[in-house]
Order: C-alpha cells, then structure tokens, then sequence
C-alpha cells in the first residue's frame, strides 16, 4: 500500500497528534496527548466524562486551534486550519447529538457530505454546462450506492428528520462518506442505539475499515469498543492514562482505577 | 416546462391586459418580486437575516438616477455601474457582517440600513436630500423609449423570469445544499467541507445585486425617488414578503410580493393599517408556521396526504 | 471650553437615556438570552403615555410617571405570554423576526392612536436652567440623572440582595439547573420581560420633554439604546451605564464638530464598528458569544 514506508515496509501513520494542550479559561480540557493512527484501523478514545475526547475531536477536525502541540494529517500539520479545510482534506466526522441537516432529504444529506469532492460554484449552477450535470448525476449515483451500504436505501427521499433515531446514526455515517474520507471521527456512534442496532453499527464500522478507511471514534459501549477496535486510547482528566490493544488496555492497572474508582 | 408555463402567463398578461393602471400594478409585483427572490435566497436558504436590504435597493436606485441626471449618462451604460457598485458595496459590508449570527446579525444590517437611509437623506448635493431626485428618463432601446406601460411590463417581467431560472439552478445544485446545510446547522456544514463564511459573502453579494436589479427598474419606472422609498419599513415590507411567501420557497416570493403590492390597492384604508398588518402577519406567520405561509401549508398538506396514504397501505 | 462643557451637558442627558434603555437590553439580554427588537417600541410608548397621561389628562406629575411605567410593562408581559412563549422553534432568526413584527404592531397601533404628529410637552420642574462657567444645564438634565442613577442602584439591590434577583441569575446561567432547584424559569421569563419594558418606558418618560415624541421614535432610541448596551459590553449593568454616556457624549460631540444631519448615522457607525471589532464591548471581560 501506499502508506507503507518505502524503507522499512512498516506503515506510516495517517494521523500523529503530537503533545496537544487546551484549556479554557481556567480548565485544561487536554494535557499534552500524543497517540499514532495507522491506516486503515480502528482507534478508539475511551474514558470518563469529562475526560477531553470530545474537545480531541473538535481540535483534530479544526473547531478548536490547540494551544500547544502539533496534529499532523498525512504527513502534514493541520491545527490551526479551518474545519471546511481540513474536511476537504479527507477528515470527515459525525456528532455526539447527530446534526442532520433537517430541512433536507435523506439523499441530500449524503451529497452535502460530497460537498467537497464536487467544483460546481455559483456561476457553474447558473450554466448548467454538461459537466455540472455529470458530476451531479455522478453525486447522486455515488450517494445512493453510500445509502444502500448503510442500508437506508429505501428512504432516500424521506425528510432527514422523519428517520427513526438509529437510522439517523446510520445517515450521519454515510453523509460522511460521501466525501471519501480516508479518515473518520465517530463520536459516540452507539449512544442511543438499542442493542441490534449497535451489533450492526459494529459490523458496518468493520466494514468500513476494510473499504481502507481509517476510523476514530469515541465510544462508551464497552462491548462494541472492546470488540472491534484495533487500539484504544484512554483519557482520564485530559491526560493520557494508557494505550494499546484492547486486551492491554483491559489489563491496565491505572485504567481499572480510573474506571472502578479507587476512592468511590 | 414550468418555466415556459410562466413566460406564457406573463405574456398572456401582457396582452390582454390593457388599462394602465393595472399594468403598472403587475409590474410593481415584478419589481418586488425581484425584491423578495433575492432576499429569499440570503434569509430563507441560508438562514441569514437581513433588516437592511432597502439599503441595497436604494443604491441601485440612487446610481443610476445620480449617472443618468446629474451627469446625463445613458441608463444602460448605468445599469453595469449600479449592478456592480452594489455587488462591491455588498461585499465589503458583509465581509464582517456575516461573522455575526442571529440577533447580531439582525442589528448590524438594521444598523447598515439606517446608514444608507441617512446617506441618501443627509447627502442632499448628491441625492437631494429629502426632496430626492426628479426628471430619470425613462429607458429606451436605440431610438424607441420604452414608456408605454405595456413594454416596461415585459422588460421586468423579463427579468423576473431570468431571475427565477437563476435562483432555481442554484437551489437545485450544490451550492444551494451548501446553503440549506448553512440554514440547519452551520457546524455541521463546515464539518462537511462547506466553506461557510464564503458562501454566506457570496448568497449575500447575490441577493443584494437583485435588489439593486429591482431598485434600477423601480427609478426608471417611477422617473422620480426619494429617500422615504428606501426606509426601515421597506426593508421590513421585503422581509415580511419572504416570510409570507415562504423561507426557502422560490415561488413563494411571488406569492408575497402579489399580495403585499396588492392588498393596500384592494383596502384603500389599508394604508393607516399597512403597519399594524405587517406586524401581526410577521408574529403569526412565525409563531405558527415559521417556514412561511406557502411552505407551511405545503407541508401541512403533504403530512396529511401520506397519513391518508399510510392508513390505506396498513389497513 | 465652554462649548465643550455644553455638549458634555447635552452629551450626558440624551447618554442617560440611552442607558435607561440600554439596562432593558442587558436586563432582558441576561435573563433570557434574547435580544428584542421592539425595545425602541416600549421607549416611544413610554413618551406618548406620559405626555397623555400629564399633558392631556392633567394627572400629577409622579402618577402620570408611575402609569405610564406600569402600563407599558404590562405591553411587554402581553408580548411574552402571546407571542415569545408560543414560539415552537426558539431559532434566533424566528425571534429576531417576530419582535420585529411587535415592534412595527406597536409602532402602527401608535400611529392610529396619537396620530403622525410630534408632541413636545414641559419639563418635569420650573426650575430655571442653571449657569456654570457660562454653559447652560437644563434641570431636566439633572432629573435625569438622578432617576437613572437610582434605577442603577436599584437593579444592583435586586440582583445582589433579592431573592428574586438571584434567581433571576440562576435562570440565566442555566436554566435548566434552576428549574431543578425550583425557580420556575417561565415566570422569570415573564418578570425581565415586564421590567425591560418598564426601563424602556422610563427612557421614554425621561426624553419627552427634551426631544419631540412621535410614533416613529423608537426604532432609532431602540438601535442607539443597543449600541449603547453593546458599548459597554452586553449583559453587564454598569457597562449600559457606561456605554450610554459614552455614545450620548460622542453624538453630541459629533453634532457640535461636524454636522447635525450625521448625528444619528455616528451611533451607528459606531454599532457596526464595536460588532465587528470588540463585540465583548469596551468593559466586557468575558468573552461574549455572538450567537
């Protein structure tokens, strides 16, 4: 493969979070993480509530500008750059309280999730010339084919909103791979989901790295982190408390304490 | 097809209907139809309010009554330099205006408007003042003018129509997703790659350089303006029109356009109400049906179509 | 110099209005998170009242004053309970529109009531205006400032020393967390309404007899009395204070360097500059979300 490293064969990483700190105001929400994505795994972030996974999301995907550190995409440092940006750069994600777009169709949504991977500007959609409506059929060609692979085919026309809530999961996960991310942020795909459909969010998340895309996510469903990641990462109080494989981790004397609660 | 529907309405108007009168209602609804569309486009698709979009139709009015009567400038070498003066004026007002959100933004174009109003009143060696501008020819094409009602009819509602094309390619493209993605959640959109804050800069450039389109028509039509036709209350008349029309309803500027040109003809004591009458159909429509009156009905009717077609398929 | 002492005087008169006006904003701003645009609406509503109630009616001076107050704080409790709370989708857009809506309602049931016309009406005492070092103060002015600074001292009781005050800023940190300690969030809703509209009416109580009041004044004092909040920092009392006088004496400043006609376009020259620039306003500390 192409991240491969020519020299060594051993692969390169495809996100590098290197010693990133944030605070606000008082609150030092990250102490200086550091962790390696390779291609084409699934790494998990798990802890306690409180413990700095969702602000890692927003200053890898650029809501947040790191005060310290550097996080590096493919070789090339991304903090501080605009979230369209670095979305457009392959880095796609869904939210903790799914943010559908509402107004739209279930459709739609995926191709706002192929904004990036598309050139038609204003003045191309006032003339309507033969490639714009190529590379709109083409869109919609690639976001059906996105919806029958979550299995929302059959509601590609329904208004977002009307969906059922796990179906919106589900829709959120496609819409971001409408852009062809060669990397994706899941924050806490499973909360919400009754039991079958989390067993098939695990199965599509595997599925999803086997398509060769890189997934982060942060989860509080043990059974399903525990089961289908290839690392996890574990945060206590905005600091790194351990990684490794999910049997390490497991195994981890601090992780035990933090989670069981030594005092409590 | 929908579009050939149209342009025969608009010429079967323009034939049958002869009395003047009549003729200058329709174009009048031409004109803030025009308003209305581009103002749709900023508020309804993209979900940005704007409370001083007279501003923008003043300035396209004002260019080119100054071009055309101060210094005797032909109105067709006026109208690229209002069109254009409005787009910059436009762009360097949003720039930083639409960093803000909600009741910020609300503020800061309300502000923006009362500036404009100010400029065109205060400016008097420029505009004249509060007396305004008298004697704009009126538009001609080679040595046939075009003052017979019936021609400027065709000639707005010509505009009316290329207006509606554009709005309605942009709508059905990516661009107008982008914009909807805006409306719903601009976090989300930025996360899809939606460069939010150019998008926003340009739907406003847009919307604004419609206004001046229909200011333009509007000097050339009337032949005479003063600053009381570009006030706070016109910019809430051009709100009210979305909002009666429908947010994110290209139709529906029509439709609120119609009414709010026609309902002062129809009640002649409609005039000391006009205010009293935008303000409840603004509180009502939003408390109520905050996509607007044609969206919310639509809506209205659709959900109660599939719940009548969901009780037939599950007996 | 003794211009500049008159148009500091006349700059800290109309400044203590826009104050007035301006703690409705912070007032409302901070309880509810909202911003409302028929502020201006309950200013006007204040003046017209008074003049009636004073000028036509022949009531005494103070009960005029309270009625007036009174009764345009009931105008602003009927908007919340009829229009505000109805809304189903609180988005700021909807808000934005639908006290725009009250605010032309208002401005239209104004105009059918008093009519087009400007009214001007006395001033509250027959003092003779006062010299010093040849600049003239109007005893007007200094009514003014007194009812402001009392209204100040007493919004800084309410908030540091009531009960109801301190739930007031419970409801405004997090509703939700008030809501489980008790303080019913809807009433509190309900009170900043009536008592912003009540400090917009004082406004316009106050500015009557020193301006002409028409139906259509209260779009331009609402904008400035915005500014003014902005000024000193929206949500922060002594900030409306503060930014009121402020931009009362920039104006008149303007008005006595440049020229009389710009003088309303400075406040908002200087609305677009502090959104753009400093939008946490000149004595915000905290960092202020523009929403």
């Amino acid at each position: 493969m192409s991240d491969l490293d020519h020299d060594t064969g051993i692969a390169m990483p495809i996100l590098e979070v290197r010693g990133v700190s944030k605070s606000f105001g008082g609150l030092q929400a990250l102490f200086d993480i550091s962790f390696e994505v390779l291609p084409a795994t699934i790494h998990a972030v798990i802890g306690p509530n409180g413990a700095g996974k969702t602000t890692l999301f927003n200053a890898v995907t650029g809501v947040y500008v790191p005060d310290a550190g550097e996080i590096v995409y493919d070789g090339e440092a991304i903090q501080g750059r605009k979230p369209h940006a670095i979305a457009a750069k392959g880095i796609m994600r869904t939210f903790q309280n799914v943010e559908l777009f509402g107004s739209m169709s279930v459709l739609e949504n995926v191709l706002v999730g192929r904004h990036s991977r598309m050139r038609c500007g204003f003045w191309g959609a006032i003339g309507r010339l033969p490639w714009v409506r190529r590379e709109e059929r083409e869109a919609r060609d690639r976001a059906m084919e996105l919806l029958q692979f979550v299995g929302l085919e059959q509601v590609a026309g329904q208004p977002s909103t009307d969906l059922p809530f796990g179906w919106q999961r589900f829709l959120e996960i496609a819409r971001a791979m409408g852009a062809e991310p060669r990397l994706m942020l899941l924050d806490e795909p499973a909360s919400g989901l009754n039991p079958v459909e989390t067993q098939r969010l695990g199965d599509l998340l595997l599925k999803i790295r086997d398509r060769g895309i890189t997934l982060l996510l942060v989860e509080h469903d043990m059974s399903l982190t525990m089961g289908i990641s290839d690392r996890i990462l574990v945060l206590h109080q905005g600091r790194r408390l351990a990684e490794g494989t999910p049997r390490e981790v497991q195994s981890n004397e601090a992780v035990i304490a933090a989670y069981l609660g030594k005092e409590r | 097809m929908k579009f050939l529907l149209f342009a025969g309405a608009i010429l079967v108007g323009g034939v049958l209907v002869k009395n003047p009168y009549h003729l200058q209602l329709l174009t009048f609804i031409g004109i803030y139809t025009l308003l209305a569309l581009g103002l749709n486009m900023l508020m309804g698709y993209a979900g940005q309010i704007s409370l001083g979009h007279a501003a923008f139709f003043g300035l396209g009015a004002y260019t080119t009554a100054v071009l055309t009567v101060h210094y005797g400038w032909s109105p067709w070498m006026s109208l690229p330099v209002a069109l254009l003066l409005t787009a910059c004026v436009s762009f360097l007002v949003a720039l930083p205006m639409l960093k803000l959100h909600g009741f910020y933004l609300g503020m800061g174009t309300l502000g923006f408007g009362m500036i404009g109003y100010i400029l065109f009143r205060g400016w008097a060696r420029v505009t004249g003042g509060d007396s305004g501008l008298v004697g704009i020819p009126p538009l001609s094409v080679g040595s046939m003018e075009l003052t017979s009602k019936t021609a400027y009819y065709f000639l707005v509602w010509f505009c009316v129509t290329v207006g509606f094309i554009v709005c309605e390619r942009i709508v059905g493209s990516r661009m107008g997703r982008a914009l909807r993605a805006i409306h719903d959640s601009e976090q989300a959109a930025g996360a899809m790659g939606v460069d939010t804050s150019r998008i926003k800069v340009n739907v406003f450039v847009l919307s604004a350089v419609f206004s001046a389109l229909a200011g333009f028509l509007y000097a050339h039509m009337v032949t005479f303006i003063s600053p009381s036709s570009f006030d706070f209350l016109v910019s809430v008349r051009m709100v009210t029109m979305v909002v009666i029309g429908g947010m994110a309803s290209i139709w529906g500027s029509l439709l609120g356009a119609s009414l709010l040109t026609l309902l002062p003809e129809w009640l002649h004591v409609f005039v000391d109400y006009e205010m009293m009458v935008y303000g409840l159909v603004l509180m009502v429509v939003m408390i109520f049906l905050p996509q607007g009156l044609t969206r919310g009905l639509m809506d209205a009717y659709e959900r109660s179509r599939s719940r009548y077609r969901n009780r037939h398929a599950n007996p | 110099m003794q211009e500049l002492l008159q148009y500091f005087f006349s700059g800290i008169t109309s400044g203590a209005v826009y104050a007035v006006i301006a703690l409705g904003f912070t007032m409302l701003f901070n309880s509810t998170g909202l911003i409302n645009f028929a502020q201006g609406e309950f200013v006007m509503l204040g003046a017209l009242s008074l003049i009636t109630l004073w000028r036509d009616f022949k009531l005494p001076l103070p009960l005029a004053f309270c009625l007036a107050v009174v009764g345009v704080a009931m105008v602003g409790i009927l908007l919340e309970r009829l229009a505000i709370r109805s809304v189903r989708k609180p988005h700021p857009i909807v808000l934005v529109i639908i006290t725009v809506g009250a605010s032309i309602l208002l401005r239209g049931v104004a105009m059918l009531h008093w009519g087009k016309d400007a009214y001007s009406v006395r001033s509250f005492s027959r003092h003779p205006p006062i010299e010093i070092a040849g600049a003239t103060l109007l005893p007007q002015s200094l009514w003014i400032l007194a009812i402001v600074l009392l209204i100040v001292a007493g919004l800084q009781f309410f908030y540091r020393r009531t009960l109801t005050g301190k739930a007031m800023q419970a409801c405004s940190i997090n509703r939700k967390a008030a809501s489980l300690l008790g303080i019913g969030s809807e009433s509190m809703v309900l009170l900043a309404f009536g008592v912003s509209a009540a400090m917009g009416a004082v406004g316009g109580v106050l500015i009557a007899p020193i301006t002409m009041s028409g139906y259509d004044m209260g779009t331009l004092l609402g904008l400035k009395g915005f500014c003014a909040a902005m000024l000193g920092g929206l949500g922060s009392s002594w900030g409306a204070v503060v930014g009121g006088l402020l931009l009362g004496i920039l104006e008149s400043l303007g008005v006595g360097f440049f020229s009389s006609s710009l003088k309303d376009a400075i406040a908002f020259l200087l609305l677009l500059l502090i959104l753009y620039v400093r939008p946490s306003g000149l004595l915000g500390v905290k960092a202020v979300h523009r929403f």
